[in-house]
């Protein structure tokens, strides 16, 4: 039995500096997984290995068991493993419409792009609003939107999100979970990097502690052990 | 009166070429942050390329134009693969391409000369005649370039503006990553922009070399001009690339006809320094 993602042994880093060191994980159909831990441990760094903008020095990724070592990170979007990057990355002075409209850009997102749009702007309501306005002129939870619908029109057979709701008020950031499962709900498995474990909670079957680019943990969420462990990590023992 | 319908209409044509040249260079720096010093010389490239398919091959203009402004725009994207792309992602790009394009620069100029030797040549005009606006004589040719370069760059505008291939061209300059993981083949993007904006020179010289002799050096003036468009007009936008290199065709035209030829160069980038001072981003920079 062979995993949708399977990530075997990463070694990788950047230069001289070495950040992941030998990490495991999977992806099994119709499940979804969280990634935690501090903050420079190098989840982001296993992120940008398996979407290919690094090369890992050792170990490899599958995805529907096709090894992505030597596969440029156009082509593994291609294949429908989409990256949403951390931050508010985008394309600055392209209207709202206009960065979604160029996100379909593989001819399977083309396919797909009516279906998109529509999926999206019922997620987010709020780009709907805003189809002209420059991506630049935008407010960061709305940036944060438009980065995860962005990667929505690119049509993911699975969609990696990193730290969706990093710096947002709270009331922008129940907005943007709420839409995070409703695009788990749709039946796309995600894979989230996230420092907020109670929505991990709610969201994922299984999660993976990662520290100093290792991983230290793997818990399965249905494990009542193993949920009162993740507390006791973050909250500190209670006796 | 005559006299300043002349200085206008000179002034036009100036512009035009400026603009084609500029929009070429323009879009190189928006997409990749290098100044392409190749482009001067493929301007002579696409114009003797053009002369010898018509007088050795025996075609006419409009094909023998078509197979220069590919001949440069392959030539350019040589340049890219070769000469560029290595040294993506390092932070002393700027300088290390500054190198490469301007020793492509050189093999390139060199190149012409050794071929094509130092005779003296003129492309046909696209249409011959003269024509005359408000009791100005000008060329038909002339006339001819005060419009194609405008439509071609309201073509090229709409190109950038509405089509995929148009908007990866500007999303690699604005968000590499980003570019990448949305499903864009960036390096192949990079090509293509070396690619039109190449073929642009071309296209240019073919235009210039029905007014001015095609030499191998032809390209090096209005590269230099071409290069104080843009900065002149504010890195970036096709407009303001477009607007600045016509105030740039005026102005120079005004001062030749009544500074001299002596001194307008001078004059020209005193001024863009004047500019520049006041408003460091250029004329209509944003930030």
């Amino acid at each position: 039995m062979s995993y949708l993602l399977d990530v075997k042994d990463i070694v990788a880093g950047y230069g001289a500096v070495t950040i992941l060191r030998g990490v495991s994980i999977h992806l099994d159909k119709k499940e979804s997984i969280g990634l935690f831990g501090p903050n420079g441990h190098g989840k982001t760094t296993l992120l940008h290995a398996i979407s290919g903008l690094i090369k890992p020095r050792q170990g490899h990724v599958y995805f529907n068991e096709v090894d992505l070592s030597s596969v440029k990170p156009y082509k593994i979007v291609k294949m429908g493993l989409v990256h949403s990057p951390q931050g508010n990355t985008l394309f600055s002075a392209m209207g709202v419409g206009e960065i979604l409209e160029l996100s379909a850009f593989t001819k399977r997102a083309k396919e797909n792009k009516t279906r998109n749009f529509e999926k999206v702007y019922t997620l987010f309501p709020r780009l709907a609003e805003r189809k002209k306005q420059l991506a630049k002129t935008l407010s960061g939870g709305e940036r944060q939107m438009l980065s995860i619908a962005a990667a929505l029109m690119c049509s993911p057979e699975v969609l990696m999100l990193d730290e969706p709701t990093l710096g947002l008020s709270p009331l922008l950031k129940e907005e943007v979970c709420n839409a995070i499962a409703g695009i788990k709900a749709t039946g796309i498995p995600l894979l989230i990097v996230e420092q907020d474990v109670g929505f991990l909670l709610s969201l994922v079957d299984r999660l993976y502690l990662i520290e100093q680019g290792e991983v230290v943990r793997e818990m399965d969420k249905s494990n009542k052990l193993a949920h009162r462990e993740i507390m006791d990590i973050y909250f500190g023992k209670v006796e | 009166m005559e006299i300043v319908v002349i200085t206008i209409v000179s002034g036009l044509v100036l512009g035009a070429l400026y603009a084609l040249m500029a929009s070429g260079l323009s879009l190189i720096w928006t997409a990749l942050g290098v100044f392409n010093y190749s482009h001067g010389p493929l301007m002579a490239f696409g114009a003797v390329v053009t002369w010898t398919v018509i007088e050795k091959l025996g075609f006419s203009l409009l094909p023998a134009a078509v197979i220069g402004i590919v001949a440069a725009a392959l030539i350019g994207a040589i340049v890219e693969r070769f000469l560029v792309r290595s040294f993506y992602g390092n932070r002393d790009l700027l300088l290390l391409s500054c190198m490469t394009t301007l020793t492509s620069m050189i093999i390139i100029e060199k190149g012409i000369q050794i071929i094509w030797g130092s005779r003296l040549k003129l492309l046909p005009r696209i249409i011959g005649g003269e024509i005359n606006v408000f009791g100005a004589v000008i060329s038909a040719h002339e006339g001819l370039i005060i419009i194609i370069s405008p439509l071609i760059l309201l073509f090229l505008w709409r190109f950038m503006a509405s089509t995929q291939t148009g908007r990866s061209m500007r999303a690699v300059g604005q968000n590499q990553e980003m570019a990448h993981l949305i499903g864009i083949n960036v390096p192949k993007t990079y090509l293509l922009v070396f690619a039109i904006s190449t073929g642009l020179a071309g296209l240019s010289g073919v235009l210039l070399g029905g007014i001015r002799f095609v030499l191998p050096t032809m390209g090096a003036e209005p590269l230099l001009k071409a290069m104080t468009v843009i900065i002149f007009g504010g890195l970036g936008s096709l407009g303001a690339t477009t607007g600045a290199a016509f105030i740039l065709g005026m102005l120079e035209a005004i001062l030749v006809q009544f500074v001299g030829m002596y001194w307008t160069p001078s004059i020209l980038f005193l001024l863009l320094i004047v500019v520049l001072i006041f408003r460091p981003t250029g004329l209509f920079g944003s930030k």
